[in-house]
């Protein structure tokens, strides 16, 4: 069940008529553009014992991604499919708002507006990865941990997830005498695409990008769209008690497809693929 | 006063050895004062203490905050005034002895989100803070922009009778009101001002536990030296309280309240 | 636990390639975690952990607050990606048991009747985890309560010694702990000299106890030294003494 709460974060009235003036001036208060991104630093292989791994930093937002690659049955109804499963976490060092406990209703709408974008772009090729269709397939998992909350989780969990994969180095299992065994050796990631999401809120009357928590606590609606390599649209989210336009809404699409491939190329050259 | 040499340490670090009478952040232990906190001692004949250089905001009775309205209830607002406890601003306090729910609306006085400077009026170790706005310049502030440092660089950032801030107030034309648990307003009506001003104060927040702080900011402030001699004869701006350096220290330091002497356990 | 097979080649090397009397190499970064009040990471051979602290802050549900002395929340936790094989985001009972000690490590050092009513928050992530989680947890805590400004009566330096093919070792790495003959955890608190987390797993004949102990105590001393460096260089960077 879901229930409306009462905001955690409440801004400043100064702050807020600060912030509503500088807007509609053209400028936030931290000095970006609208649709301007903070910037975006990427760690990759930072924990060693994990096939992969990511601490991305999109302005003081920081996500730590994990890949641990092993084997198991496939899904239901994918019996010629690797199995994929991504977690997220909102960690209780992260923000004086979280508490310790079982993921909360938001928590899980990140991990699953991030296991979208990255499952309906076809990201992996799943059916490259299956060992014994219908009985033994290998299962990915991408398990995140929130550093550090300054807004914009969605786009800062979903770029950790999409740099620890593309950069994983996958272990080699083999079936000898009907068991699972693993041959040391290591391949690449049978990636098609890197689909990026970009989030924009509507604040009064404008639309704002990568938020952070303050104009994250005066945003009325959400609108995360993920995109894909080839210029598609792959995934959608709007979120919050308040509505956008339709004219909103394709501006909204329209900026994520330049957006996302700026951030695609800035990504691709932070983690060295091609 | 006679000074003993200062240190920086870090908690359980001897402060001084011998017969001083502990101050504020620290304990006896046998013969040695030892630190609780990470900061710069002072020892004199007085006795030792510790300047502490982290910590939140731990309320104390007469210290000017600012803070900002969460709610209110049917007797009183609830105010965050950055630190462990909600802080209370009683109805009675604007409203007066009759104040009544049914014929005096709170929600025109102060609503969620405004930013108020108040005294505190009353704290212990048994309640939250009850705040007070019915003295001289305390009240709502409509426009100003919001800063945060910590709150153990205000008495650096407020300085010896209130000439640092004084100093950064003059040669910015600006107005700052300062609140003990380290949230600022800077106010004028030159945007380049208020950014001076602002600098300023990071810079201070940053060095406050350096030498020669004054004279970097006069340089960046461009505060010719002749200007800054009558700190005796200057009165500090609305918002503050004038209090001297001493009483800063003593003050900063004096939040815990309880100086355990027998600090082991 | 008997051992399997040995853990101490010829020339005296672990499979680490220490000898029995060297610790790991440790690193500690203060204030990483922007929001939080206090913060450090750690490095301790492979764990990487980050400790951070909330506090003192309110205490919720208000009735779980005391009138005299501030509550201390302490929770361990691991993250999925950090082991072997990957874990299980919920909590296990490992993890309970270990927030117990380590909470229970810490406390004697905060001097909490100075924040009645109040509440001090400490969580530990692992984001690797290599043997001596729970010793580089602690010394990591310990930085971050120092960073958050709470009133401590000393640091809290965390260590394990333990027994490896019959040889007494510190700094036990994760095979050692999983293979070896006894894996002993210790925390001590180095100017008071006092002991608040003493644990064993394995077995010990009292002579082996007793150098462990002194072992581990020797281990808790290093990792002291480091502490401190990262506590002065975030504060006070290169100086080392106020100048007037």
């Amino acid at each position: 069940m879901s229930l409306s709460k009462k905001s955690t974060v409440i801004v400043e009235n100064l702050r807020k008529k600060q912030m509503r003036e500088s807007i509609s001036a053209g400028k936030r208060l931290d000095g970006r553009s609208l649709d301007e991104i903070r910037p975006i630093e990427i760690e990759l292989d930072v924990i060693k014992k994990a096939n992969g791994s990511a601490w991305v930093k999109l302005g003081n937002t920081e996500v730590v991604a994990g890949v641990k690659v092993e084997t198991g049955e496939p899904f239901e109804g994918l019996e010629n499919s690797g199995a994929m499963i991504i977690t997220a976490e909102v960690l209780p060092i992260a923000s004086p708002h979280v508490e310790p406990g079982p993921p909360d209703e938001e928590t899980i709408e990140l991990a699953r507006v991030v296991d979208r974008g990255v499952r309906e772009s076809e990201m992996l090729d799943l059916s490259k990865l299956v060992l014994v269709p219908g009985k033994i397939v290998y299962t990915i998992f991408v398990d995140c941990s929130v550093i550090n909350v300054d807004g914009n989780l969605l786009d800062a969990t979903s770029y950790a997830v999409v740099s620890a994969l593309a950069s994983c180095k996958m272990p080699v299992f083999e079936i000898k005498d009907d068991k699972v065994i693993e041959t040391g050796k290591t391949q690449e990631p049978p990636i098609t695409t890197l689909p990026i999401s970009v989030t924009t809120v509507r604040i009064g009357d404008y639309l704002i990008s990568d938020p952070t928590t303050e104009e994250e606590a005066c945003m009325d609606a959400r609108l995360t769209i993920t995109t894909n390599s080839k210029g598609s649209i792959v995934a959608m989210q709007k979120g919050l008690k308040g509505y956008f336009s339709i004219e909103d809404v394709k501006s909204i699409a329209d900026k994520a497809l330049i957006k996302g491939e700026e951030i695609r190329g800035k990504i691709k050259g932070l983690i060295n693929i091609g | 006063m006679q000074e003993v040499k200062r240190k920086y340490v870090i908690p359980g670090d001897i402060v001084a050895e011998g017969n001083l009478r502990p101050l504020v952040n620290v304990f006896k232990n046998g013969n040695s004062i030892v630190a609780t906190r990470i900061g710069i001692t002072e020892s004199n004949n007085d006795g030792a203490k510790v300047i502490p250089l982290s910590g939140i905001y731990f309320p104390r009775a007469n210290d000017i905050v600012v803070g900002k309205i969460l709610d209110h209830s049917s007797l009183s607002w609830s105010v965050d005034i950055n630190s462990c406890f909600a802080a209370h601003l009683p109805a009675q306090d604007i409203f007066g002895r009759d104040f009544s729910p049914a014929h005096d609306d709170m929600g025109r006085q102060l609503s969620t989100g405004d930013v108020i400077v108040a005294r505190i009026a009353i704290f212990d170790r048994t309640r939250d803070p009850i705040l007070t706005i019915q003295d001289k310049d305390l009240g709502k502030i409509p426009t100003g922009e919001l800063i945060k440092i910590s709150p153990t660089r205000v008495p650096r950032l407020i300085g010896k009778r209130g000439s640092m801030i004084q100093t950064i107030e003059q040669a910015s034309s600006t107005r700052i009101t300062i609140g003990q648990n380290g949230i600022i307003v800077v106010s004028g009506k030159d945007k380049e001002g208020i950014t001076l001003a602002i600098n300023a104060i990071h810079i201070v927040e940053v060095e406050a536990h350096t030498s020669n702080l004054t004279q970097r900011i006069r340089q960046l402030l461009n505060v010719p030296e002749s200007e800054i001699e009558s700190d005796d004869t200057q009165t500090s701006e609305a918002g503050d309280t004038t209090i001297n350096q001493d009483e800063l220290n003593s003050n900063n330091d004096k939040e815990m309240g309880m100086i355990n002497s027998n600090g082991t356990k | 636990m008997v051992q399997s097979r040995s853990l101490i080649d010829e020339s005296g090397k672990r499979t680490d390639g220490r000898v029995i009397d060297e610790l790991r190499e440790v690193k500690i970064k203060v204030g990483i975690v922007k929001n939080a009040d206090g913060s450090a990471l750690i490095e301790f051979g492979k764990n990487k952990i980050i400790a951070a602290v909330y506090g003192p802050r309110e205490v919720h549900p208000k009735h779980m607050a005391l009138s005299d002395r501030c509550v201390v929340r302490c929770r361990y936790h691991m993250s999925p990606f950090s082991t072997d094989t990957r874990k299980s985001p919920a909590p296990s009972r490992r993890e309970t048991e270990i927030s117990k000690v380590i909470r229970e490590s810490l406390e004697p050092a905060l001097i909490l009747e100075d924040y009645p009513r109040a509440a001090i928050d400490v969580f530990i992530e692992v984001l690797q985890a290599d043997g001596g989680s729970r010793c580089a947890g602690i010394s990591a805590a310990s930085v971050a309560l120092a960073d958050a400004g709470i009133n401590m009566r000393d640091m809290v330096s965390a260590c394990a010694a333990g027994k490896v093919d019959d040889k007494i070792v510190i700094d036990i790495n994760d095979t050692e702990d999983k293979e070896g003959g006894a894996d002993m955890p210790v925390a001590y608190m180095p100017n008071l000299k006092k002991i608040t987390l003493l644990q064993l797993d394995g077995e010990l004949n009292p002579n082996e106890f007793n150098t462990s102990l002194d072992e581990a105590v020797r281990g808790c001393l290093k990792v002291y030294e480091i502490q401190r460096s990262s506590l002065m260089e975030k504060y006070f960077g290169d100086e080392k003494e106020m100048k007037e």
